[in-house]
């Protein structure tokens, strides 16, 4: 307290004057200290209070869409919300049977998660340990582009744009976006397992004449099922371009950004040392990225996993414009070229026709819906808090 | 002074004008060079970092390499293994020579070179990963996958660190648990065990308090014989009290390069003298 | 593995990073190039003598005597057709009765594709609908027109199992043997008379009021609506989200509270953008009753209460930012505590507070989910600044939505809306360019 107060009173004289043997100029009196102490306790009050905002608007929107989605839970219950796949809100007698929508809301999450994760840690990775800086310089503009496009442009591009093309040319789609991505993959699969496979043999020759006939054989097995699996994808025709396929590729470039940065962060917090410890050690860049680097960031970029996900989740726009909207779980329940709805979508949608004035359950359960969305945020952000905090700790060596 | 010391680097210091004490004679295999550099320079971008160094490093010596800070001494320890590779823009010119082999030549392979020369850094870097896995991290690099053997190496690098009797009922722990001289004693026999040629340690002790730098250089002395050891260091009683032979290295040339014992009493070159009795650093 | 093995799949590896950076690139360009492209195209585009008459009728905007003369020799072509028609339809009155009914139904056809083609026929009642007092007024919409007058749109409903195909059949062909079998041919060759295309650049497109459901005229009640949401939600959150800033950086002590503190500010950053709308129609409209309903001023509130936690983190950073030297320096110089943030601290983190700030407005820009329920109409004139704290407003981001999703025509008039989507785009970018500029300028101008 004495040392922070020194700071507060105004020092005069010189340290020369203080020596003179009478009483300094830096003792104020005790009024006027008291004074001083009282304004400085209110003004840090003040700006507490400022701060504490934030929580008081936290427990606010808590508070204000539970209570709204508490009538709901008090009209029905909780069983047909969570367990009832039929959603006809506007039929006498309703059913408000949200599991559809809740499936539909995983759906399009894990779809868009599926996409974003493998994609937005390899682009981490290039970013913090592969790309000199001089291109990193001009990759960053392109994720903070694409970050800063708003999320209705999105959806408007998903709904004008890519269901169009999905719907009239959808197979081919598929079939190139398989070739493309699985040649490079079965390939280095194919080489690897040929060189693992024959690492066996210990005769020099004979292993490399081993290599080469797995790799003949091999080599011959990929290429059918490619071909294969690419007609089996032309054939397939997609009925609605608004579809779980469409949002889930566009929820996924949306959620990437806040993936890649966040991953970043994490990964550059690794630090130098170990990444030297492990080149001295004569590994290659991969085998330190595999083993050391991505071990020791795991926790940060799974936090930043989660952050990126719950944007997927919590994102109203580009599903209610391309989704279709319709409140089935699709048939078979992995077909993502079916319509689905979503939590948000819902909730945009259906509070024009909900019946406000009356207090209606129609009403409330769009709010029980907001609630259920604000609780899983809530989880998420925690544990992605405690993730965070834990990385801290392990790399500090505690 | 720069024209003398420039004059100094030009001329080869080989390892025919380095005292060799008698009991060591035999072990050094007569002194055949180890790694040898010709008109080797360093360069970051455009700045000359290492001026044309010309030296002889024997084989299964200690070498320290002494010089104030932002001498290059560190640069030129690391670019033995190509660890420099990692800065951009860094390139270098003239010939470093490993066994008789071009370092920097077209054909080299890092990973291979790595292997052969470990090296251990200024602050202890174990990765998080249990004693064990830290240990097992090159050798599985390198292909050894049997439990057993992994099993061997981990306890015989351990001994050779002076560690294994301190950590052999906690090898499942994290090595980020142990104290910072335990940490750089692992990085050590993380370092031995993938069985290197050559020991780079670029100011082992820098981080560590005294107790923990006393076993260090303990360890040194233990490891001395069997491996050729380079060791970047601020501190000149360590260079002193570890090393064989010294380098002294100023603005990025190398000054002076003597058996140590000479280098220390009798310095030939008036830089030398002037730093080693600290009239500047 | 050996060391073949090992440099292969690092290659690979780098491959695999690499490749999928290249395409976040690509997905970049693939969503920008058609809106761009398409955007542009509400601007400056080939228009018709139509557009003309619109723009001298709605807005008074042209040269009476050029349009006259326009309009003239447009109609001395256009009455060729009328006269067609007339023909026909009296000879239509002279056939036999199935006869008539057959070219009756198709008659009509072929004179509602006129009406969408050139405007209303003389003779028909003056239509209520701005939309069908005038005829195509984009070149490329006519083009669309004119192939559906000259073809008929007809499904093939001959295999069962299969969805129907669509083909199209010659109108010519169908009146075959009729006086009306001419027009088709002239309508085709003398297009360009009848419409008199050319490059147009209709500045009015940012800065107009839209007409009948934005069928004709501008964005610009919208544009107004989002900057007025957006400014809206930095008053309020920016001064908030300083103050909480320096309190977090400068006065919080470690400990429980301040945890707590920190850790609601990142729930408030991740509450999905919905649920902010949904708090802010039960709390600010049916709680605080701000506003009689929707308004501009529960919208701002809503949005500001979502930007909050990114500008109370950016400016936390910029006020780290500032070397502690500064602060030592001014604190030894007898500075008090407060006097030191205002006068040192804050104007060295100045550039990093404004360049989040500005971030944060492009946010509030291009957020629609937080104003459905809050803020915007879809349909609604530009508002005063008055109006602000009871009225709502047509946004933006909102109308793209509507526009693209609901409106009952939203296949005619896609060049409106690539034009909002290109309008909002830009803002945003906008926003952020400036942001960077702001920061080097006053980091510039600091350093002296």
């Amino acid at each position: 307290m004495q040392a922070s107060s020194l700071q507060n009173c105004n020092v005069m004289n010189g340290d020369g004057n203080a020596t003179e043997g009478r009483s300094s100029a830096f003792v104020v009196s005790a009024r006027k200290r008291k004074l001083q102490q009282i304004t400085r306790t209110a003004g840090e009050s003040t700006l507490f209070l400022i701060a504490a905002f934030v929580a008081v608007i936290v427990l606010f929107i808590f508070y204000f869409v539970a209570r709204d989605a508490v009538p709901f839970f008090e009209i029905r219950g909780f069983r047909e919300f969570f367990t009832d796949t039929r959603w006809y809100p506007a039929d006498e007698p309703p059913v408000f049977g949200a599991l559809s929508i809740i499936y539909g809301s995983l759906m399009v999450t894990v779809g868009s998660a599926l996409i974003a994760i493998p994609m937005g840690v390899a682009a981490a990775i290039c970013l913090s340990d592969v790309l000199p800086f001089s291109v990193r310089q001009y990759v960053k503009p392109v994720i903070e582009m694409l970050a800063a496009i708003p999320s209705v442009a999105f959806g408007f591009f998903a709904l004008v744009i890519f269901a169009p093309m999905l719907q009239n040319h959808g197979g081919s789609i598929l079939m190139w976006s398989w070739w493309i991505m699985a040649t490079p993959l079965i390939l280095l699969m194919i080489v690897v397992g040929a060189e693992l496979v024959s690492s066996r043999i210990e005769d020099d020759r004979r292993r490399k004449v081993a290599q080469r006939v797995l790799l003949v054989v091999m080599g011959a097995l990929a290429l059918l099922i490619l071909i294969l699996v690419g007609f089996r994808l032309r054939s397939i025709e997609i009925m609605t371009g608004t579809n779980a396929l469409n949002v889930s590729i566009i929820l996924s470039f949306m959620a990437l950004p806040t993936i890649v940065s966040v991953a970043e962060d994490a990964l550059q917090a690794v630090g130098r040392d170990l990444r030297e410890g492990s080149y001295a050690l004569g590994a290659t860049r991969a085998e330190t990225i595999i083993k050391t680097i991505l071990p020791a960031a795991s926790s940060g970029i799974l936090a930043g996993v989660i952050l990126g996900i719950m944007r997927a989740l919590g994102e109203t726009m580009v599903v209610w414009m391309a989704s279709g909207n319709s409140a089935h779980i699709p048939e078979p329940w992995y077909n993502y070229l079916d319509s689905v709805r979503t939590l948000t979508a819902t909730i945009a949608g259906d509070m024009g026709e909900a019946d406000q004035v009356t207090g209606s359950a129609r009403f409330h359960v769009l709010f029980a819906m907001g609630l259920l969305l604000l609780v899983i945020s809530f989880v998420s952000n925690f544990i992605s808090e405690r993730i965070v905090v834990r990385q801290r700790k392990i790399l500090s060596g505690q | 002074m720069t024209a003398s010391a420039e004059a100094t680097a030009s001329k080869t210091v080989s390892v025919r004008d380095i005292y060799l004490p008698p009991e060591r004679k035999k072990v050094a295999g007569g002194g055949v060079p180890h790694v040898s550099a010709k008109n080797f320079s360093i360069y970051y971008g455009e700045f000359e970092a290492v001026k044309k160094v010309s030296a002889d490093i024997p084989s299964k010596y200690v070498t320290a390499i002494i010089g104030p800070s932002g001498c290059g001494k560190s640069t030129f320890l690391r670019s033995i293994n190509r660890m420099n590779d990692l800065i951009p823009n860094s390139h270098t010119t003239g010939s470093l020579m490993f066994d008789g082999q071009d370092v920097y030549s077209k054909f080299t392979d890092e990973v291979l070179l790595r292997k052969k020369i470990g090296m251990v850094f200024q602050k202890p870097n174990p990765f998080p990963k249990s004693i064990f896995d830290n240990i097992a991290y090159g050798p599985r690099l390198h292909g050894i996958r049997d439990r057993k053997t992994l099993a061997d190496i981990v306890e015989k690098s351990l001994r050779k660190a002076a560690l294994w009797d301190e950590v052999c009922d906690r090898l499942d722990k994290n090595a980020l648990g142990m104290s910072g001289g335990q940490q750089q004693r692992l990085c050590f026999a993380r370092t031995l065990a993938v069985e290197p040629e050559i020991l780079l340690l670029d100011e082992p002790t820098s981080a560590l308090d005294p107790r923990a730098t006393a076993k260090i250089e303990d360890l040194i002395q233990e490891l001395r014989g069997s491996y050729t050891i380079m060791i970047v260091t601020h501190n000149m009683q360590q260079a002193s009290r570890v090393s064989d032979n010294t380098m002294f290295f100023y603005e990025g040339t190398l000054v002076e390069f003597a058996p140590t014992a000479q280098l220390f009493t009798n310095p030939k070159n008036s830089m030398t003298e002037d730093y080693i009795t600290g009239r500047f650093s | 593995m050996n060391l073949g093995t090992r440099k292969l799949l690092d290659r690979s590896f780098t491959a695999l990073g690499i490749s999928s950076i290249v395409i976040m690139g690509l997905m970049l360009l693939v969503v920008l190039v058609p809106i761009v492209s398409n955007g542009i195209g509400a601007i400056v585009f080939k228009s018709t003598i139509e557009h003309r008459k619109m723009l001298y009728h709605e807005f008074n905007r042209g040269d009476k005597a050029d349009l006259q003369r326009e309009i003239a020799s447009s109609d001395a072509s256009r009455k060729e057709i009328y006269r067609m028609l007339d023909t026909f339809d009296a000879e239509l009155s002279k056939m036999d009765e199935t006869r008539q009914q057959e070219y009756r139904e198709k008659f009509e056809q072929v004179k509602n594709s006129l009406r969408a083609l050139l405007g209303p026929i003389p003779g028909d009642e003056e239509p209520a609908l701005a939309r069908l007092k005038y005829g195509q007024t984009r070149w490329e919409k006519a083009e669309e027109k004119l192939h559906e007058l000259l073809f008929e749109k007809k499904w093939d409903y001959s295999n069962p199992d299969e969805m129907a195909k669509e083909y199209e059949v010659s109108r010519s062909a169908s009146f075959e043997g009729t006086s009306l079998v001419r027009l088709f041919p002239y309508v085709e060759k003398n297009i360009d008379r009848l419409l008199q295309p050319e490059w147009t650049f209709y500045w009015g497109f940012i800065t107009d009021s839209s007409v009948d459901a934005h069928f004709f005229g501008g964005i610009w009640p919208e544009i107004q609506g989002t900057l007025f949401l957006a400014v809206g939600a930095m008053l309020f959150a920016f001064p908030l989200g300083v103050i909480g800033a320096i309190y977090f950086t400068e006065y919080a002590r470690d400990g429980f509270l301040t945890s707590l503190l920190r850790s609601a500010n990142s729930t408030l950053a991740g509450v999905p953008s919905i649920v902010f709308g949904l708090f802010g129609l039960t709390f600010f409209i049916n709680t605080l009753k701000v506003s009689e309903s929707k308004s501009v001023l529960a919208g701002s509130l809503t949005l500001a209460i979502m930007i909050l936690p990114t500008i109370i983190r950016s400016s936390e950073e910029a006020i780290l930012a500032v070397p502690k030297t500064y602060k030592e320096a001014s604190l030894g110089l007898g500075s008090t505590k407060w006097n030191t943030i205002i006068k040192v601290i804050l104007p060295a983190a100045l550039p990093g507070i404004l360049t989040g700030g500005v971030l944060s407005l492009g946010r509030a820009a291009g957020e629609t989910a937080p104003i459905i329920f809050t803020a915007a109409v879809s349909v609604g004139s530009a508002i005063g600044l008055a109006d602000v704290l009871s009225s709502p407003t047509p946004a933006l981001s909102w109308n793209i939505y509507n526009l693209a999703s609901e409106h009952e025509a939203a296949a005619e008039i896609r060049h409106v809306q690539y034009g909002m989507v290109l309008a909002l785009m830009t803002i945003v970018t906008l926003l952020n360019m400036s942001a960077i500029v702001l920061r080097a300028r006053i980091s510039k101008k600091l350093k002296g």
